[in-house]
C-alpha cells in the first residue's frame, strides 16, 4: 500500500508556566493559534495528547471537551495517553490518519495542567508510570531512575557533574530567547556548580542529579495541524513535511535491561524515523531532544546517531550542540528551559522544528535549517517516539 | 513466617523473570500460569544507587536510598538501600521489609544492607 505524504500546515503554542485555565482551554488555545496560522477551520479529526487529566485535574474524555470548545463538532476526536510521549504518539497517530488517506486534515493538540497540584504530587503522578510492584512501591520516581542511570554513565563514559551543568546552562539560557518558555532566569556554571553557594542554589534532588539537572513542572499546550499535500499546497504556508515517524518500546522495569547504559528504544525509534524518511542523522540541522534530565540530552544525542556512543558529552564540550554549532540541540530551551507539560511536550518539540524549518524563529533561528528531528521519551525510555521533518520548496 | 519475593521461571524454557509477566520473554510460550515461582537470592552486588531527597508524599523521611542490585544467580532488581557509604560493586544482603506505608496498607519489598 502506498502512503501519502504528510505536511504540517499550522502550529500553535501557549506559554509554558503556571496557567490558571481549565485543561480543555489549555488544549484549545494553541489549536486556535494553529488554525489561524494555517488559515483553515476545516478539520476532519482531532487527536488530543494528555497524560494526567484524569488523575491531576479530575477530567477524563478530554478530546470530547476540546472538540466542542473549539466548535469543531461533529469531527471525530480521541484523547491519546502515552505517558510523557503522549505528544509524540498523537503526532504519529495523526500522521497515520493522513498518510493512510482516512483523513485530509488532522489537528493534533496536547495539554497538561500539572501545577494544579504541588511539585511532590506532580512528581508522584509521573512516577505512576514506573512498574507498580517492582519500582513504584519503593518510592522510585523518574528523577531517581535518571540518577541511577547517570551514575552508571559517569562511571562508564567519564561524564561528570560539570557536563550535566553545561547542558543545564546551555538549555536554560537558550530559553531566554523563547518567549513561550517556562524559565526565564539566566544561570551560570559558577552559580550552580563552582561557587560556595552552589550547594544551596543547586541541591541534590537524587544524587548525582541536582535541582538544575531536572526540568520544571509546567502547565502548557501545543498544537500542530497535519494535512495531505493537496491541502498543504492550497493553504500556502511554507511546506514542511513530516517525513518520518518511529516508535519503539523497552522493558517496563528499568533494571531488566541487558545493558543498563543503553536506551535501546531511543536507538530503534530514531533509526525507524530516519529510515522511513530516507534521511540519516548527518542530514539533521536542528534537533529537539527530551532533556527531562540533563543526562538524557547527552545520551539521546548518541542513541539517535548524531555522535558515537559515549561521546555526546565531548560534542557538548566542543560547543557543537549549542546555537551556532554543528548540530544545535534544544534551541527552544528544551524541556529544561521551555518546560515539560508532559502530554504537550512531544507536540511542542514538533512546533519548534516547524518554526525553525520555516525560518521564522527570530533570534534563535538555526541558519538554513532544512531537516529537523525530535525525540519524545516516555517512561524511563520504555516508550519512545521520534519524528523527522523536512523543508520542501 | 519469613516473607519471600519471587521470580518467575518459565516451565518450558527455564527463563527466569522478575518482575512477573504473562508471556515468557525468551520462548514466547503463550499459556496461562506456565511460570513456577522461585525465591529470589538473598545476596548480590550493588549495580547503581541514589539518595532521593525529593520524596513521594507517602514517605515521611528526609531522604531515601534506592538501588539496583545484581542478585547472585543472574536476576537484577530494584529496591531500597540502607547503606551509609554505598559504592558500586559492593556486596549486599537482601531483607524483605515494609518499604512503603500508604494509609493502613503496608507494602513489603527488598531492602539492601552491606553484606
Amino acid at each position: 500500500m502506498t502512503m501519502r505524504d504528510v505536511y504540517v500546515i499550522g502550529i500553535g503554542i501557549t506559554s509554558f508556566t503556571r496557567l490558571e485555565f481549565p485543561l480543555s482551554e489549555i488544549a484549545a488555545y494553541p489549536a486556535m493559534m494553529a488554525m489561524k496560522d494555517a488559515g483553515t477551520r476545516e478539520i476532519d479529526h482531532l487527536y488530543v495528547a494528555n497524560m494526567g487529566g484524569g488523575r491531576v485535574n479530575h477530567q477524563t474524555g478530554l478530546a470530547s471537551a476540546v472538540v466542542d470548545t473549539l466548535s469543531l463538532t461533529p469531527a471525530g476526536a480521541e484523547t491519546i495517553e502515552n505517558g510523557p510521549a503522549s505528544g509524540g504518539s498523537a503526532v504519529k497517530t495523526g500522521y497515520m490518519a493522513v498518510a493512510s488517506g482516512l483523513h485530509d486534515t488532522v489537528m493534533v493538540t496536547g495539554a497538561e495542567r500539572m501545577r494544579e497540584v504541588n511539585n511532590l504530587e506532580a512528581t508522584d503522578f509521573v512516577a505512576t508510570l514506573t512498574h507498580p510492584i517492582a519500582e513504584h512501591i519503593y518510592g522510585v520516581t523518574l528523577p531517581s531512575l535518571a540518577a541511577m542511570f547517570t551514575r552508571l554513565y559517569m562511571e562508564k563514559y567519564g561524564v561528570t557533574e560539570r557536563h550535566l551543568a553545561m547542558v543545564a546552562v546551555k538549555n536554560q539560557n537558550a530559553a531566554l530567547l523563547n518567549e513561550f518558555a517556562h524559565l526565564h532566569q539566566r544561570i551560570s556554571i559558577e552559580g550552580i556548580l563552582d561557587s560556595p553557594e552552589a550547594m544551596t542554589n543547586n541541591p541534590y534532588v537524587a544524587e548525582p542529579l541536582r535541582f538544575f539537572d531536572c526540568c520544571p513542572v509546567s502547565d502548557g499546550g501545543a498544537c500542530v495541524i497535519l494535512a495531505s499535500e493537496e491541502v498543504a499546497r492550497k493553504v500556502g504556508r511554507p511546506l514542511v513535511k513530516l517525513a518520518g515517524v518511529g516508535q519503539a518500546t523497552d522493558t517496563h522495569a528499568v533494571h531488566e535491561r541487558e545493558d543498563p547504559t543503553d536506551l535501546l528504544a531511543v536507538r530503534r525509534a530514531a533509526a525507524m524515523a530516519f529510515e522511513r524518511a530516507g534521511l540519516t542523522p548527518a542530514d539533521v540541522d536542528v534537533a529537539e531532544l527530551h532533556d527531562a534530565f540533563t543526562i538524557l540530552e547527552i545520551v539521546e544525542s548518541e542513541e539517535c546517531g548524531f555522535f558515537p556512543k559515549g561521546e555526546g558529552h565531548l560534542a557538548l564540550e566542543r560547543g557543537e550542540t549549542a546555537l551556532g554549532g554543528k548540530l544545535p540541540i534544544n534551541v527552544s530551551g528544551g524541556l529544561k528551559g521551555r518546560g515539560h507539560p508532559v502530554g504537550a511536550t512531544g507536540i511542542a518539540q514538533a512546533y519548534e522544528i516547524v518554526h525553525q524549518l520555516r525560518g521564522e524563529a527570530g533570534e534563535r533561528q538555526v541558519k538554513d535549517a532544512r531537516v529537523g528531528f525530535t525525540c519524545n521519551f516516555g517512561g524511563f525510555g520504555n516508550n519512545v517516539v521520534c519524528l523527522t521533518f523536512k523543508k520542501e520548496d | 513466617m519469613p516473607r519471600e519475593i519471587y521470580a518467575y521461571k518459565c516451565r518450558k524454557c527455564g527463563h527466569v523473570h522478575y518482575p512477573y509477566r504473562m508471556v515468557c520473554k525468551n520462548c514466547g510460550k503463550n499459556e496461562h500460569n506456565e511460570f513456577e515461582p522461585v525465591p529470589l537470592s538473598k545476596s548480590g552486588s550493588l549495580l547503581t544507587f541514589t539518595t532521593l531527597y525529593s520524596l513521594p508524599p507517602d514517605f515521611e523521611v528526609p531522604s531515601l536510598g534506592l538501588a539496583i542490585v545484581a542478585l547472585d544467580g543472574g536476576i537484577t532488581v530494584t529496591g531500597q538501600h540502607r547503606i551509609d557509604e554505598p559504592e558500586t560493586g559492593m556486596a549486599v544482603r537482601v531483607e524483605v521489609e515494609v518499604v512503603r506505608r500508604d494509609g493502613y496498607d503496608e507494602h513489603y519489598g527488598m531492602v539492601f544492607y552491606k553484606a
